[in-house]
């Protein structure tokens, strides 16, 4: 990360008894794509709102690029928001919704729509520039409000949910145009999202959200693989929790004694985590494996999650490519042997 | 086919209703252009003697230039304060909002003869009684519920967020106002100019009691009618009525066209 | 939806200070002012400040103020139990028996007697109903009448009814057309049959609805002079007529004041009691 453009220290928002905000610390680069992601209710719409300035925090400080925040109205900030509901402009048309940042600004007439226009046509909406908003389509809204909001060629760019109301194909392809945009023009998105899916693709870094507090900020891959709280272990994918108590160089579960690295010291309770992707299937025992019996399969694209049992009731997810399971003759109420390598375990930090 | 019956006698039924709610309506408008002083069955000639002779009385015209004054303002006054009451409701949250809106919608429940007397005696008490303008006060109290209702029921339909997306990018909140809130609820605040016009172009009761010389339309009606049967007073009904009915259509079109367009 | 949880900035306070100055000068003034009126005294035909029950003693002893009190009571409440009924079945036909667009068209037609001069309709059944008017001339052509109808109470409710019949079939009818369908078929289902589904699901689902309507119609009826005057002959006088006639005529204010209040606190009492039906064994919805 470069230096910080924006950075939250000890914010809090409360509304009347309710906290939304805990104690927050959070720095974000310039130039950089940061996710903050979260169950709703989480606390990252709040964030995102006191980073645009709708919401003041209780306490604490919100700076962007070093100046002090807290008091600067809204409208002087230069934090231009895609809203989840978009918030377009129904009586103007998706011209005028574009120039009205520049009007605020006192831009003359002329200028105004040559910037909306070029921004339009950048966006490859330019032929519905005069088109009232009611009149296009959910992606071609879509990119009226991300004009709307890049025209004033703002440093950060904040975004709400802003794929949720469209269709699956068009996220894809709008997270394409994001995630474009965001490396030509180097400014700094933050991107608030409940999509996993969204977040990985597009964040260099994600902050993970539970109850108002950040449960973990990392790189895709570092939250994906080494999550810091059983919370970021369940919340993020597919991943097998096992709870047990640390032999030194192995982990003693209700399942089995699993050897793994990273463990505490000896006699003290431990949390392992395995990904469903990196659990090993078959039907034969082998030494260490564990019998499971299958309750029930999830398609996702060429992907299979398998949902199986084991004797003492523990639920455990695998996931293979779509094209093994034929090979594997899988049917509910078969008998399977799960496995993995010492080094697929994760031990959480906490106990 | 009883169920057909049943419904046959409903919608009869119904129709009865609106010829009760009707003929006098209609009544009216036809004795305007019958020669008889005192109209019955069989009808006399068609005439527009009583259009001619409204027209001709002085103290008439009077009136109709008084009343369109007190209804033009009275809208201007009712449909700012219902605009101010319906977006205060709209935007903010406050310990003492009950009693505020309740300031503001209360009125039309209390009889227009009570409110005609307090309206008297309280403007006369502080010296304000007897103007063209007491009426114009009374009838925006009267009639502003009326436009912040209309306001408050387009401000629903606005999107949360719209007022915020224009303080992010760069409105302060007397330019959001006027950029978006205003713009939005255009429709809404001409039907409720439209309407509180036409309420106060019709009110008779307190305009009768507060308006001292300075006569309105539906005052002179009403002394009009206490005198003797006279059917100028069809004639003056009917202007009135194509008056109003013509703001109420206006109001309609504005509303609901942009209902549609929203 | 508050946005800012500031104090209340000036631009938030430009919208509520004029209109608490305005309505505060110009309705809470009048009516407050007009309580405090019936305590004061009228002297050589001048009012002034006291603090007296003399008002109140002599209005509330006077034969003539109850009679006109309960008359007035009387057919206030007939016009509105008439019009609940005569409602009734006009609000069900439109609520069930026809179109949407139907509906949409007769509910603004119903909406044009408010912009029409309640005063220039009561001129019209003045006409219509006198004796030698258009009904009685309709009497004679099949040999009956002339029947007496007008400055009788029939009279009068006629024109409670020209006032409030429009609006309690407007109001009935958004109550009937309210109600969730599933559960008149519901019943249907469960073995009610057509005829039962009216007073054992329709009626209670639109029960508030159907009693705010007649709230509205008593409040209108029992505080127009306009029909017990010119259709009913005032004979006796409503309590309105008694506040114009004190007010008028007598310089009497104080007094009209004493029969105001009375008719606020009926009201109120009316309105409280009406609420408390429409409303009660609801969660606050």
């Amino acid at each position: 990360m470069t230096e910080p453009l924006v950075t939250l220290s000890g914010v809090v928002k409360r509304f009347g008894d309710f906290t939304a905000v805990h104690r927050l610390d959070l720095e974000i680069g310039a130039g950089e794509f940061m996710a903050i992601m979260g169950p709703s209710g989480c606390g990252k719409t709040t964030t995102l709102r006191m980073i645009a300035g709708l919401d003041v925090p209780t306490e604490g400080e919100v700076r962007i690029g070093g100046r002090l925040m807290n008091e600067v109205p809204v409208h002087e900030r230069d934090t231009p928001m895609v809203w989840q509901s978009l918030a377009l402009f129904p009586f103007l048309n998706a011209r005028e919704n574009v120039e009205f940042g520049l009007r605020m600004r006192g831009v003359g007439a002329h200028e105004r729509r040559r910037r909306a226009v070029e921004w339009l046509e950048r966006l490859e909406i330019g032929a519905f520039a005069e088109r009232n908003i009611d009149t296009l389509s959910g992606g071609q809204r879509q990119r009226v409000a991300l004009a709307r909001s890049l025209v004033t060629e703002p440093q950060i760019l904040l975004l709400d949910e802003p794929l949720s109301a469209l269709d699956a194909h068009l996220v894809i392809r709008m997270q394409g145009v994001l995630t474009r945009l965001q490396r030509e023009l180097g400014i700094t998105f933050v991107y608030v999202t409940h999509s996993q899916s969204e977040a990985f693709a597009m964040a260099d870094r994600i902050a993970i959200m539970s109850e108002g507090r950040i449960e973990q900020i990392g790189q895709p891959r570092e939250i994906y693989r080494t999550p810091a709280s059983r919370f970021v272990a369940e919340f993020v994918g597919r991943n097998n929790i096992l709870s047990g108590t640390s032999r030194g160089d192995a982990i003693e579960t209700a399942l089995g004694t699993f050897p793994t690295a990273g463990l505490p010291a000896t006699g003290a309770p431990a949390t392992l985590v395995v990904a469903a992707d990196l659990v090993r299937i078959g039907r034969t025992p082998s030494d260490g494996a564990v019998p499971c019996t299958l309750i029930s399969e999830e398609f996702v694209g060429a992907t299979v999650t398998l949902f199986l049992e084991a004797v003492d009731g523990t639920e455990l997810k695998v996931q293979i490519p779509e094209r093994t399971l034929g090979e594997l003759n899988a049917h509910a109420g078969g008998s399977f042997y799960l496995s993995w390598p010492a080094d697929a375990g994760h031990v959480l930090a906490e106990s | 086919m009883s169920a057909r019956i049943g419904t046959a006698l409903l919608l009869g039924w119904l129709l009865l209703v609106f010829v009760f709610i009707f003929s006098p309506i209609v009544a009216s408008v036809v004795f305007s252009f019958n020669s008889d002083r005192f109209p019955t069955i069989p009808l006399g000639s068609f005439t527009t003697h009583w259009y001619d002779t409204i027209f001709a009385d002085a103290e008439i015209g009077e009136a109709a230039r008084n009343s369109i004054i007190v209804s033009l303002t009275t809208s201007v006054i009712a449909t700012t304060l219902g605009f101010a009451t319906a977006y205060t409701d709209y935007r903010y949250n406050f310990r003492l909002k009950g009693p505020y809106l309740a300031l503001i919608l209360l009125p039309p429940t209390i009889p227009l003869i009570i409110m005609a007397l307090a309206m008297l005696a309280w403007l006369s008490w502080i010296g304000a009684s007897g103007q063209l303008w007491s009426i114009i006060v009374a009838h925006s109290v009267l009639t502003a519920p009326f436009a912040m209702a209309i306001i408050r029921l387009r401000l629903n339909q606005i999107d949360p967020n719209l007022e915020a997306a224009a303080w992010n990018l760069g409105s302060s909140e007397w330019k959001a106002l006027r950029s978006v809130i205003l713009p939005f609820c255009r429709p809404a605040i001409v039907s409720a100019a439209c309407l509180t016009a036409a309420v106060s172009f019709d009110e008779f009761a307190v305009a009768w009691f507060v308006s001292g010389l300075n006569k309105t339309v539906p005052v002179i009606v009403l002394e009009i009618v206490q005198g003797n049967i006279d059917p100028q007073v069809n004639a003056i009904g009917s202007l009135v009525f194509l008056t109003s009915i013509t703001l109420v259509v206006l109001a309609q079109l504005f509303f609901i066209s942009r209902i549609g367009r929203s | 939806m508050q946005v800012r949880a500031r104090a209340v900035n000036r631009f938030a306070l430009a919208f509520r200070l004029p209109v608490i100055v305005w309505q505060g000068l110009f309705f809470l003034g009048p009516l407050f002012f007009m309580i405090a009126m019936s305590f004061f005294l009228v002297k050589n035909y001048r009012m002034e400040e006291a603090f007296e029950l003399k008002n109140w003693a002599r209005m509330l002893t006077r034969g003539y103020v109850w009679d006109s009190y309960w008359y007035t009571f009387g057919v206030a409440g007939l016009a509105t139990l008439a019009a609940t009924l005569i409602a009734f079945p006009a609000a069900f036909a439109l609520a069930f028996r026809v179109s949407e667009a139907v509906r949409r068209w007769a509910i603004f037609l119903l909406i044009i007697p408010f912009f029409t001069s309640y005063l220039v309709r009561t001129f019209s059944w003045y006409v219509i109903l006198a004796e030698s008017g258009v009904i009685n001339a309709g009497f004679g052509t099949v040999g009956l009448g002339p029947y007496t109808l007008l400055n009788t109470p029939i009279g009068t409710v006629v024109g409670y009814l020209t006032l409030t019949l429009p609006l309690v079939v407007i109001l009935q009818t958004v109550a009937l057309a309210n109600i969730d369908r599933n559960l008149v078929q519901a019943a249907r289902n469960l073995g009610c049959p057509p005829r039962r589904t009216l007073f054992a699901v329709i009626v209670p689902l639109a029960k508030a609805g159907l009693i705010i309507a007649a709230l509205f119609c008593f409040i209108l009826s029992f505080g127009d002079f306009v029909a017990p005057y010119y259709l009913g002959g005032s004979k006796p006088p409503t309590l309105p007529i008694l506040i114009i006639d004190t007010t008028k005529s007598g310089q009497q204010w104080p007094r009209a004041a004493v029969v105001a209040v009375m008719m606020m606190l009926t009201l109120f009492a009316i309105a409280a009691t009406s609420i408390w039906l429409a409303y009660r064994r609801r969660s606050s919805a």
